[in-house]
């Protein structure tokens, strides 16, 4: 039993970093325009089916594949900011809204450019490291290699360079940050499009680990803003903390319960928590 | 004005329309031709317009004293029930479609068998779904004809195909992985009650439509020690649980009763054993059976593409000689719309086409099929079996 645990906690740990790129993208997308991006998902969507389409249909490589791959979902992502998101800085209702017709719009486009059956992209990566008597998918261990890389530079960027330091200035006060220079359009356009490169990137990895389907976003952009909320919206290593915890209250969940209602026990997980820490685990950050 | 608009286009009809004009009979077609589930309908919805087309270029067929020619109305309902239920009724009010093939997914049969029961004894639904069986033949219900074999039973292909399975691997338990919906739910049932019955042991997990990671309940399966993994049902999620068995190194032992042989074809250098049911192996088949070799290059003649041997297996009878079945059974009927005598002329005929066909006392399809087995780097044993 043992094993099986420290395996699943693995597993869960693996998993939960895809969470967290995206709870990473909901958290910077709140922090500088003020909106949840319910649409997200979508970008992680085009980003995978991009991956796959560049992989299987145009021949690239994966490593090759995956720039043109992620590219494609921010230049979607400055489409939607520039024709929709800029006209919803601030206001949490309209950019929900516009945010949930643009999931319809895009799943649409998916559907009718791809059909709803389910893409198998060709292996990446195949076998597995045995460590013990667990076993590790070595696709599963590249892609979480690269996914936490992704935050951590990211929270390195945030935290080092003028450009993270205006940002973290525009979130604590707008007019201040404008004053001292920031160029506020620029900084909240470029936060919305590098907040859909990560979800691209995310799908792009997803797609060397799942078959894909065009509805695949929904559920990914649940879990991500459930993990935002958990690690506390504005706490950047809380995204990855909060990804990582359902993954992992997953993985153990299943083992224990049902595997039929695996969904609910990170949600169970985050209520339970939020009754002791409204704010979320890192929730004072920022 | 709209009176005289009203004339003139009569007159037109009338000019347009030659003498000797050919009846037609709408046909039509409910299936999830995409979708995560689509591995059934898609094949049903490639056989029936080669079917449909071949009686047409002939000439068309007789009932009494006049020709009719087929007029195939074939719609995709992605899977979804909602979807389902608007084409249905359009075919049943609008297009006045009194001969309706599908569906193939139990969760699109539950919801619109409410709605077609009150046009019992107008039309028949030819169909496949799993939950069909439940309805095939209970009263109100003449509409219902199921196109593929029932899996329980003494006789059941289900039976046959774990006899098999237990000659050929000496499975002594089993771990069963089925989607939590309609179809999953009636699989699990019939196949924990078979196991039982016959003293194996056996777990049983679900997991939701759309659960992509499948690790931790495999990993909880394996740790059960069972000898073969029994997911189920649609591709989409058993070409995760396959690539995720392996990889996990949970499961390299697979059987399956629904879902096809590509995710096995996939991770070949990964696994032990991979059972199959499928209604036919074309690639076997049409090595030795004329007719099936016919249909092949049929098939390649009217879509001018390559066969989809690996989507073909999951083709049902009702994909193409259902057609042909329907055709003959009007012209036994003597009517293209006595819908009861139709009915019985079609569930009392034994069919030889691609298939050899034949229907129990309640209307339920009783067909010849294969069971693949693959071993290691993709070697393939076929076993063709009489389902009577």
């Amino acid at each position: 039993m043992l094993q099986l645990v420290v395996g699943q906690t693995l597993n869960g740990v693996i998993v939960g970093t895809l969470y967290g790129i995206i709870a990473l993208g909901v958290t910077l997308t709140f922090g500088i325009t003020g909106i949840v991006n319910f649409a997200l998902g979508e970008f992680m969507m085009i980003g995978a089916y991009a991956t796959w389409y560049l992989v299987d249909h145009v021949g690239l490589p994966f490593p090759v594949a995956l720039v043109p791959a992620v590219a494609s979902a921010a230049l979607c992502g400055l489409a939607a900011d520039q024709m929709l998101f800029r006209f919803t800085r601030n206001n949490l209702v309209n950019g929900l809204l516009v945010s949930i017709g643009l999931i319809s719009i895009v799943e649409a486009g998916a559907l009718a450019l791809w059909t709803a059956t389910p893409k198998d992209m060709s292996y990446v990566l195949t076998g597995a490291l045995r460590l013990g008597g667990v076993s590790l998918p070595k696709i599963k261990l590249l892609a979480f290699g690269l996914l936490a890389g992704v935050i951590f530079l990211t929270y390195a960027a945030l935290a080092r360079t003028w450009i993270g330091r205006a940002a973290y200035a525009f979130a604590q006060n707008p007019e201040a940050a404008m004053l001292m220079g920031v160029r506020t359009d620029l900084m909240q356009t470029g936060v919305v499009v590098y907040s859909c490169a990560l979800a691209g990137f995310g799908g792009a990895l997803y797609a060397s680990l799942y078959s894909l389907e065009p509805a695949m976003g929904g559920l990914y952009i649940l879990k991500g803003v459930e993990a935002a909320i958990l690690g506390g919206i504005g706490s950047l290593i809380g995204s990855l903390v909060g990804g990582v915890t359902i993954g992992v209250t997953e993985a153990i969940g299943s083992i224990y319960l049902p595997n039929a209602f695996r969904d609910a026990y990170g949600l169970v997980f985050v209520i339970v928590i939020l009754l002791f820490k409204p704010s979320g685990l890192f929730g004072n950050e920022l | 004005m709209r009176i005289r608009l009203g004339w003139l286009s009569a007159a037109a009809l009338a000019f347009a329309l030659p003498a000797g004009a050919q009846e037609t009979v709408k046909i039509g077609q409910i299936e999830a031709q995409t979708g995560p589930n689509a591995i059934y309908g898609w094949m049903s919805s490639q056989g029936l317009p080669i079917a449909v087309d071949q009686i047409n270029k002939s000439g068309g067929f007789k009932v009494g004293d006049k020709t009719y020619k087929l007029d195939l109305t074939s719609v995709d309902t992605r899977g979804d029930p909602k979807e389902a239920s608007i084409q249905l009724k359009k075919m049943l009010e609008n297009d006045g479609i009194r001969f309706v093939f599908g569906p193939f997914l139990s969760n699109v049969f539950v919801t619109i068998e409410p709605y077609a029961a009150q046009f019992n004894g107008k039309f028949l639904l030819m169909g496949g779904a799993t939950r069909m069986h439940d309805f095939v033949g209970a009263p109100g219900h003449d509409f219902v004809i199921r196109t593929w074999n029932w899996d329980a039973g003494p006789k059941g292909f289900g039976n046959l195909m774990v006899e098999q399975l237990v000659k050929n691997t000496g499975a002594k338990k089993i771990a069963m992985l089925i989607q939590n919906d309609q179809g999953g739910k009636v699989l699990a049932d019939i196949y924990t009650a078979m196991f039982k019955e016959k003293h194996i042991d056996f777990q049983l997990e679900m997991f939701d439509p759309g659960t992509k990671d499948f690790t931790a309940v495999l990993a909880k399966l394996a740790a059960g020690k069972p000898d073969v993994l029994f997911p189920g049902y649609g591709d989409a999620a058993i070409a995760d649980i396959v690539r995720q068995s392996t990889e996990g190194n949970f499961f390299r032992k697979f059987f399956l009763v629904r879902g096809s042989l590509g995710p096995g074809l996939k991770n070949k250098d990964e696994i032990d054993d991979y059972f199959v049911y499928v209604p036919k192996y074309f690639e076997a088949a049409e090595k030795t059976d004329p007719k099936i070799a016919k249909f092949v290059a049929d098939y390649k003649a009217y879509y001018k593409r390559d066969f989809p041997y690996d989507q073909a297996p999951l083709c049902s009878s009702s994909c193409y000689d259902h057609v042909f079945m329907l055709v003959e059974a009007m012209k036994k009927a003597g009517s293209v719309s006595d819908i009861a005598k139709i009915r019985q002329a079609l569930v009392s005929m034994t069919y030889d086409g691609l298939w050899r066909i034949s229907y129990d006392e309640k209307g339920e399809e009783i067909i010849n099929f294969d069971v693949v087995h693959m071993t290691r780097g993709g070697k393939i044993s076929v076993n063709s079996v009489e389902a009577r």
